[in-house]
């Protein structure tokens, strides 16, 4: 089921997130792009327009609905004060990486985004030794 | 014989080394604090079960010998344990019994173990990924890479418990401690996975090694009232207590005849894998980890000691995963019967060793507790106990009768027993 649906967005390219009522001037919402258990992302809508991307900041994975704040153009993950102008995407704060977004539009009262594949940060984490290797070194 | 006065009471039994031992050993406060550094901090220790941290990034926490110690499930699926402690300015990181990571705490972020005190994060595999105002505060000089969690030895075996040592090099490796001794049991542990279906833990005022005991022989089936007078048969009595190295014994396996006992029924269509119906089978781990199966269910034990006169026990009761709603039922009945706090043998068991602990206060004088009963090895001889305290004063350098003489300067019994 879960891979049928995956085939049916990955067919998509612009999809409608939301409608620009939605979501608040100065604020951002979480959506699920897609069928039902389709791709989790939030709707930015910030001063001069909207901006669809992943969920999570790309420091730590902090989700955005809990901790992204916008004013004027910026958003700012208030956990570690990482910020974004959402017009220029220059990194503003502590920010050390660029946001990933998808291409989004608004026609007439729709909040589109072009959705081909989930954008995702790498958050890998560093491996670690054999236990003897390890606790011998 | 009559009553006896101080001088008689205090003499020493007519008995060889070994067969007797010294009651400070289960009073002495200094004698219990050396234990947690000699014995505890070089154990296997098996801290909980695989299936109580199911998912990844699920976690529990405990303590071994008052070391704090967090123990998750990675997104790789591996268990790994770590000391419980930031390695800033040693708060403890995590203060709950249990949970999940995959949601972040307050000042930390999804997937990571943080420190509510300032922040500091860490992953699944002990890196510390966030330390707060890291360059601000420390400029080049000190790096989160410097500062990653104290991992500790983990490996989940015998049936998917989780084991861990504090010593980076123990002895002898977890193999070669416990898999002669769960040699008999190693087919029917290991053939499917098991989950943990009951969780108690009780603190009881008494020391530890009297809970093992209580576990190593058999023979106080006079309290055990309601087990001896129905139930049992020959082939109960005729079992064997057979040691292994390392102070570890298992009692024999019988057909327990579970209709004689009022009220119960036939185990025979759970029986764990491998096994003849209704069989039961003890094995006990020093110093004091007990796994105890009754055909149907599971059931281990685990002491923490928390001071000469108080340990805590937890007890788990175990059956397969793979088990329908109804065998599940089932079988949570064929334990709490027997085990649970309103079984026949629990509260009887407890009643046992709270009496011991009472007599044997920090305060009481020491006095001869008597393990000398030869019957051919069977459950009514007290090999069990002669064989754990031998191991016992091995690990402390302690003889058993007379604590304040090194075990390596035993010789025979008369020695000893002159010594104090």
């Amino acid at each position: 089921m879960e891979h049928e649906n995956v085939l049916e967005y990955k067919k998509m390219s612009w999809i409608k997130i939301c409608s620009t009522t939605e979501v608040a001037q100065g604020s951002l919402k979480k959506f699920w792009a897609g069928v039902a258990g389709g791709i989790p992302v939030v709707a930015v809508h910030h001063k001069e327009g909207f901006v669809v991307m992943p969920p999570v900041c790309p420091h730590m994975e902090e989700p955005l609905e809990d901790s992204g704040v916008v004013s004027g153009c910026k958003l700012t993950c208030t956990k570690h004060l990482w910020a974004w102008d959402l017009q220029t995407m220059s990194l503003e704060g502590e920010a050390e990486k660029p946001l990933k977004t998808y291409d989004t539009k608004v026609e007439g009262e729709d909040v589109m985004a072009f959705i081909t594949e989930q954008l995702e940060y790498d958050f890998e984490e560093e491996d670690d030794m054999d236990d003897d290797d390890f606790f011998n070194s | 014989m009559p009553a006896r006065n101080h001088k008689q009471w205090t003499a020493n039994p007519p008995l060889k080394d070994g067969e007797w031992i010294n009651s400070r050993i289960y009073s002495d406060p200094e004698i219990a604090q050396e234990e947690n550094e000699k014995i505890f901090k070089n154990m296997w220790v098996p801290v909980c079960h695989e299936s109580e941290l199911p998912a990844p990034y699920d976690f529990r926490t405990t303590s071994i010998a008052n070391e704090n110690i967090i123990i998750c499930r990675g997104p790789d699926n591996e268990v790994r344990a770590f000391l419980n402690v930031c390695p800033h300015r040693g708060m403890l990181i995590e203060r709950r019994p249990s949970g999940s990571f995959m949601e972040g705490q307050a000042s930390g972020n999804p997937k990571r173990i943080t420190c509510m005190f300032h922040a500091w994060q860490f992953d699944m595999k002990g890196n510390c990924v966030y330390v707060a105002r890291e360059k601000e505060g420390y400029q080049d000089r000190l790096c989160k890479e410097q500062v990653g969690l104290r991992r500790l030895r983990c490996e989940v075996k015998f049936g998917g418990f989780v084991w861990i040592n504090l010593n980076d090099n123990p002895s002898v490796s977890l193999e070669d401690w416990a898999g002669e001794p769960f040699e008999c049991l190693r087919k029917t542990l290991d053939e499917e996975p098991l989950e943990v279906f009951h969780y108690h833990k009780a603190i009881i005022d008494t020391n530890y090694k009297l809970w093992h005991d209580t576990n190593s022989e058999f023979y106080h089936d006079f309290m055990h009232y309601h087990n001896r007078v129905t139930g049992f048969n020959d082939a109960y009595f005729a079992r064997k207590n057979e040691a292994f190295d390392h102070g570890h014994v298992v009692v024999g396996t019988f057909e327990v005849n579970y209709e004689n006992y009022e009220g119960f029924e036939s185990r025979a269509d759970l029986s764990f894998p491998h096994l003849p119906p209704n069989q039961w089978y003890m094995v006990d781990l020093f110093p004091g980890f007990n796994f105890n199966l009754r055909g149907s269910a599971l059931r281990c034990d685990t002491v923490t000691p928390l001071g000469p006169d108080k340990v805590l026990i937890e007890f788990r009761g175990l059956g397969l995963k793979s088990d329908s709603p109804e065998d599940r039922m089932t079988r949570i009945k064929h334990h709490n019967s027997i085990w649970g706090p309103f079984g026949r043998n629990l509260h009887e068991d407890l009643i046992g060793v709270a009496g011991q602990g009472t007599t044997m206060r920090p305060d009481t004088e020491p006095r001869r507790i008597l393990h000398g009963r030869q019957e051919n090895q069977t459950i009514h001889d007290e090999n069990g106990m002669r064989h754990y305290y031998e191991e016992w004063g091995r690990w402390m350098d302690r003889s058993p009768i007379a604590p304040d003489m090194p075990f390596s300067d035993r010789d025979d019994g008369s020695q000893v027993v002159n010594a104090e």
